[in-house]
């Protein structure tokens, strides 16, 4: 047995369980779980059974299971960046809207300075 | 005969004035135009610099034309300037000016770029600068953002990223801006045009030093502009 084949299960096993604690604390919706969780299963399949991964490219037109993990690793991770940059500018026009609002409540006199 | 800007006109005038890390050049821009008779609106955004105390200082010296309010950290020309167009609503002018800090832009100007709002000509002002003083780069990324603003707002104008602006207390409650950076130039023009408000253009002059040159709208800033803008179609 291949050392990637015990050590990526070990990691996805510990992946899991942080995504269900995480789930669990409601810190995590269950959509999110179910997302990442079944992502980490295919991890734990991929590194023990490798052929299998050649089975899944062959449903979408690829030759080589290895082509079909990586490029799914691409579509995972081009996912994952565009969430982050939408929650980004989420936080971005948040906390513009505290800035400004704690700006406009505290008009600046000349008395602020002599106290 | 040509109208005459007057004190009264010039007392219902707020100037918005952003500023940034600007404390070596704000002052004298401050005191002409507070010696022009205008009020202000002076918006520290987040300086890491002194310039809330230059500001300070020149209140001591006109203490009923200038309002302060300070953002906390810096977020752009863009939050600035909309943070000076909202505070300027608490004091119910008539006519509203929004132009940079740096001394880019001249006092002498004012009276001329609030006349078309003064007498009825227009809602709005764009003030344009004349784009062969402009430096060879500046004048080409702003040649583009013309082009850009034409395509994706649909307005043709002949200096889009001019931060010399002005509009009446009435048609400043009708817009909507949320531009974060420099994208707020285009944004206020989209806005102006979008809900059919009357605007001309009055040229302005424009000092170039090498310290305004480092600021505005140069190719780092227009990509980022495009991008918005791109952002903003969806």
């Amino acid at each position: 047995m291949l050392l990637y084949s015990i050590i990526f299960p070990i990691i996805s096993v510990v992946a899991i369980i942080f995504f269900l604690i995480r789930y669990l604390t409601e810190r995590q919706s269950l959509a999110t779980t179910i997302l990442w969780t079944l992502l980490w299963l295919f991890v734990i399949l991929f590194s023990i059974f490798p052929d299998a991964s050649e089975r899944f490219a062959s449903l979408f037109g690829i030759t080589r299971g290895l082509d079909f993990i990586i490029i799914v690793g691409f579509v995972v991770l081009l996912y994952v960046i565009f969430r982050l940059y939408n929650k980004l500018d989420k936080l971005q026009d948040d906390v513009n809207k505290v800035v400004k609002e704690i700006a406009l409540s505290n008009e600046i006199s000349l008395d602020d300075e002599e106290e | 005969m040509e109208y005459e800007v007057t004190l009264e006109d010039k007392n219902q005038t707020y100037v918005v004035l952003p500023a940034y890390n600007e404390a070596t050049r704000i002052q004298p821009v401050i005191e002409a135009i507070a010696e022009k008779g205008y009020n202000m609106i002076i918006v520290n955004d987040g300086s890491t610099d002194n310039t809330l105390e230059v500001i300070t200082e020149s209140k001591r010296k006109y203490p009923d034309k200038i309002h302060i309010y300070s953002l906390i950290i810096n977020r752009g020309v863009g939050v600035a300037t909309q943070t000076g167009f909202d505070a300027v609503l608490f004091f119910n002018p008539k006519y509203v000016v929004s132009m940079d800090s740096d001394g880019q832009h001249s006092a002498d100007d004012l009276d001329n770029v609030i006349k078309p709002l003064v007498t009825g000509e227009a809602q709005a002002v764009i003030g344009v600068r004349p784009l062969q003083d402009m430096p060879f780069s500046r004048n080409f990324a702003n040649k583009v953002m013309n082009i850009l603003t034409r395509i994706f707002y649909k307005v043709n104008v002949s200096d889009s990223q001019t931060g010399f602006r002005a509009i009446t207390r009435d048609a400043l409650r009708k817009i909507d801006i949320n531009a974060k950076g420099y994208l707020i130039s285009s944004e206020f023009i989209r806005e102006v045009n979008d809900n059919g408000i009357p605007f001309v253009e009055v040229p302005i002059q424009t000092i170039y030093t090498p310290e305004t040159q480092a600021k505005g709208t140069n190719a780092k800033e227009a990509i980022k502009i495009f991008i918005q803008m791109v952002k903003h179609q969806f």
